[in-house]
């Protein structure tokens, strides 16, 4: 339509060109984004095109003119409308009227007699001109709107091969945080702008510090204003206009989208609606993402009040048996010391000390199990080496390990590790401690370290019996033990705890036969990026 | 002990521990004073005059973290803490407060009073620096920055690794804080634990027979570093056990 009008102007100004060509300069600024997707609106590219225009003209004239005599005006025309055509195909609808025009006055003043005048001498030629003026506007109308569809298409499939191609990469995105990442950076490809994601929190407000991250300026009270009304807000600050755009997913608001065009550019409403889509993936993904995060924390809940049901029914027998020998021993030797020899109230001592001894390895078991899987990360992270560790854990062993020979292969080159040092200590202890309970003394234990992939592995091997057919998987499982009824204390606790605290940090355990006899504990803990730096020179 | 009975300032709030601790101190030589809260602690340091405390960091009235840095205000005698095995943090904040040594609860009777006869066997020494160490087959001479293996070989350390023994010597048979030992070898402002291990690495690799179970530069698990001269290394006995619900 408002191609229509703008050729209805120029109608107008068919006296004087240069009303024309004014007139014209206005029209891609109203229509900006409509009239022409593949040109922006410029105002000296349009003034070039209408410059076009009539040197097609021009040249018309110019290779009309040696023609003249030769051949008929009818097929001096045809070179006109061929001009006209080319110009449609070219210039555009403004410029392709102005051609039609043009042609049709320069062929009436040109070659139709009385040439050199507009006068029209023969009524036949009155025909000629209509004609000609007809066929030129409708082809030439024709061509550009063939040409606007295909650039309407090729917008078109630009913008689903970018909805496809951020669609694809929001779907391996892990959380919110890599979600928005994604996402900002294809929203600032696409438009050639800046854009951020700021993601709102678990009860859906917007914080300071998520704005102070992006690559962007922020105008918190407007990023609000957009979440709570719902609809984007646009904010024209001295030459700059960014968008606000709010990412509602199916209840609560996941967070706002803030679009940043490059300085002295503007969104048309092209790249608006295609930004809007953007938005409604991205907040689709979001939802998705904090959807997955629930459900993996209802989950998580569940097993955790499965775990302290376990743990009760299971330790409270384990409790029980010591205390009652506690107490009992205990007023023996308060009521009838005098009655008692030298040599059993020492016996009575050492079970009294023995018994709380295995109430308290139990306890501080079941407390770390509790610990470990309560919290979410590692609080206490630190770079650690290798060999420490396993020296601590060595050590803290020592009275229990004393018949047994220890062999220690581990590569002087390892790079530290980045863990809470406690507990791996702990998790080979416990590796350690199972290796003095299940294997006979004077046999070897040996512990291994190498580097594997992008991981550490850490494996303690023994001489002993091994898993014999029983799945060895089984025995990290919670209240499982090795031999269940025996007379070897402890409550199946050790192995869940390896492999809680491997997972923290993670990694993974598994347990495995020998070939040649004996059982394998394999810890796989990843490497921190970054360790595996030179920390050589550090030493120098 | 043939030598005048040491007086041992016991700071602990649970009556059970108290009388446990009590007894095993006073048959083992000592003479105790037992308090319950820090304000009277702090006034018994003063008049009691004690050769060593120990103190229970969770008191009634104060943190034991107070009691040690007030009395670190007038006095260097040896203070050994009490802690959960759980509050690294609190144990770490006790050796910045200045604390020599550390028992975990559960601990065993054996147990505290080796640390306690390791500090006193230590502060009777500490006039006289030794100049020459001996860490098993290796002799360590500070002094003239020589270090020889058994076969009289000389082995090099580099001036950090000598900087870092020199300063684990110095503390010898007690806890030294990574930050303290990254402070006082690498200066207070190039803090990277990364070369800390390394550099413990290397030099337990020069010293130790067996670098993966070192016998004289022991790891104190996110605290520090020891070092262990006496070659009567502690031990976590598997004799006698006192703890507390908390």
């Amino acid at each position: 339509m408002r191609g229509d009008v703008s050729s209805v102007l120029i109608d107008a100004g068919v006296a004087t060109q240069l009303v024309v060509v004014r007139a014209g300069e206005r029209v891609p600024v109203l229509t900006s984004g409509t009239v022409d997707p593949q040109m922006p609106p410029q105002r000296d590219r349009a003034w070039s095109r209408y410059a076009c225009a009539l040197a097609v003209c021009c040249l018309g004239t110019a290779l009309a003119w040696p023609l003249y005599g030769r051949v008929d005006a009818m097929n001096i025309a045809m070179i006109y409308v061929l001009g006209a055509t080319l110009s449609g195909l070219r210039l555009g609808r403004g410029p392709a009227v102005v051609t039609a025009i043009g042609n049709v006055l320069a062929l009436d003043y040109f070659f139709v007699p009385p040439r050199f005048s507009l006068d029209i001498a023969d009524p036949q030629y009155l025909f000629t001109l209509v004609g000609t003026l007809a066929v030129a506007l409708i082809i030439s109308n024709l061509v550009v709107s063939v040409r606007r569809q295909t650039g309407a298409a090729v917008a078109r499939e630009h913008r689903t091969a970018t909805l496809y191609a951020m669609s694809r990469e929001l779907a391996g995105a892990a959380d919110a945080v890599a979600i928005a990442d994604v996402a900002a950076r294809h929203v600032g490809a696409t438009l050639e702008a800046k854009a951020h994601v700021l993601l709102t929190d678990a009860t859906g407000a917007l914080h300071h510090d998520a704005c102070t991250v992006g690559p962007v300026e922020v105008d918190l009270p407007l990023a609000r204003q957009a979440l709570a009304s719902g609809q984007s807000v646009e904010a024209s600050r001295s030459r700059e206009a960014s968008v606000y755009l709010p990412l509602v997913g199916g209840k609560a608001p996941n967070g706002v989208l803030v679009v940043h065009p490059s300085p002295g550019q503007q969104l048309v409403p092209e790249q608006l609606r295609l930004l809007e889509t953007l938005a409604g993936q991205l907040a689709l993904a979001l939802e998705r993402a904090r959807l997955a995060e629930l459900a993996a924390e209802s989950r998580a809940a569940a097993e955790r009040a499965a775990l302290r049901n376990t743990l009760l029914a299971s330790i409270s027998h384990d409790l029980r048996a010591p205390l009652a020998a506690i107490a009992s021993a205990g007023s023996l030797v308060a009521q009838s010391s005098h009655a008692l020899s030298r040599h059993r109230r020492a016996v009575l001592g050492q079970l009294i000390e023995q018994k709380a001894h295995e109430m308290s390895a139990l306890l501080s078991n079941v407390l770390e199990l509790m610990r470990l899987e309560s919290c979410a990360g590692l609080a206490a992270s630190n770079w650690e080496c290798v060999e420490e560790l396993v020296g601590t854990a060595v050590k803290y062993n020592q009275h229990r390990l004393e018949g047994w020979r220890i062999i220690t292969r581990i590569p002087a080159e390892l790079p530290l590790l980045r863990v809470d040092a406690q507990l791996i200590v702990q998790l080979i202890s416990n590796l350690l401690e199972n290796c003095s309970k299940y294997t006979a003394a004077g046999t070897c234990i040996t512990i291994e370290a190498a580097v594997r992939g992008d991981g550490l592995l850490l494996a303690v091997d023994d001489d002993g019996p091994g898993f014999g057919t029983r799945e060895p998987e089984t025995l990290f499982e919670k209240f499982t033990r090795g031999q269940p009824e025996s007379h070897v204390s402890g409550v199946g606790l050790g192995l869940a705890i390896c492999r809680a605290i491997a997972r923290l940090h993670g990694g993974s355990i598994c347990a495995m036969n020998r070939p040649e006899g004996g059982a394998r504990f394999e810890t796989f803990l990843p490497l921190a990026p970054g360790c595996t730096g030179d920390t050589r020179s550090l030493s120098a | 002990m043939t030598r005048a009975m040491h007086r041992v300032l016991l700071i602990e709030d649970d009556p059970a521990i108290s009388e446990v601790l009590s007894i095993l101190f006073e048959t083992s030589g000592f003479r105790v004073a037992a308090v319950d809260c820090c304000e009277r602690a702090i006034r018994q340091a003063q008049s009691y005059r004690p050769d060593l405390c120990v103190v229970d960091l969770g008191l009634p009235d104060r943190d034991g973290l107070n009691f040690i840095m007030q009395v670190r205000t007038w006095s260097p005698v040896p203070i050994v803490v009490l802690t959960a095995r759980a509050n690294e943090r609190d144990r770490l904040a006790a050796f910045d407060a200045g604390a020599d040594d550390y028992v975990l609860k559960p601990f065993s009777g054996p147990e505290v009073l080796a640390r306690v006869r390791a500090i006193l066997r230590r502060i009777t020494r500490a006039d006289e620096p030794a100049a020459v160490v001996r860490l098993g087959a290796v002799t360590v001479d500070l002094a003239n920055r020589r270090t020889h293996d058994l076969h009289a070989e000389e082995t090099r350390l580099t001036p950090l690794e000598h900087r870092l023994l020199e300063c684990l010597v110095r503390h010898a048979g007690r806890v030294v804080t990574h930050r303290q030992l990254m402070r006082e070898v690498w200066g207070p402002h190039q803090a990277d634990v990364r070369a800390l291990r390394v550099c413990v690495g290397t030099l337990r690799r020069k010293l130790e027979r067996e670098p993966a179970q070192p016998q004289y530069l022991l790891t104190e698990p996110g605290v520090g570093y020891r070092l262990e001269t006496c070659g009567d290394s502690l031990r976590a006995p598997a004799a006698g056990i006192i703890s507390n619900a908390g």
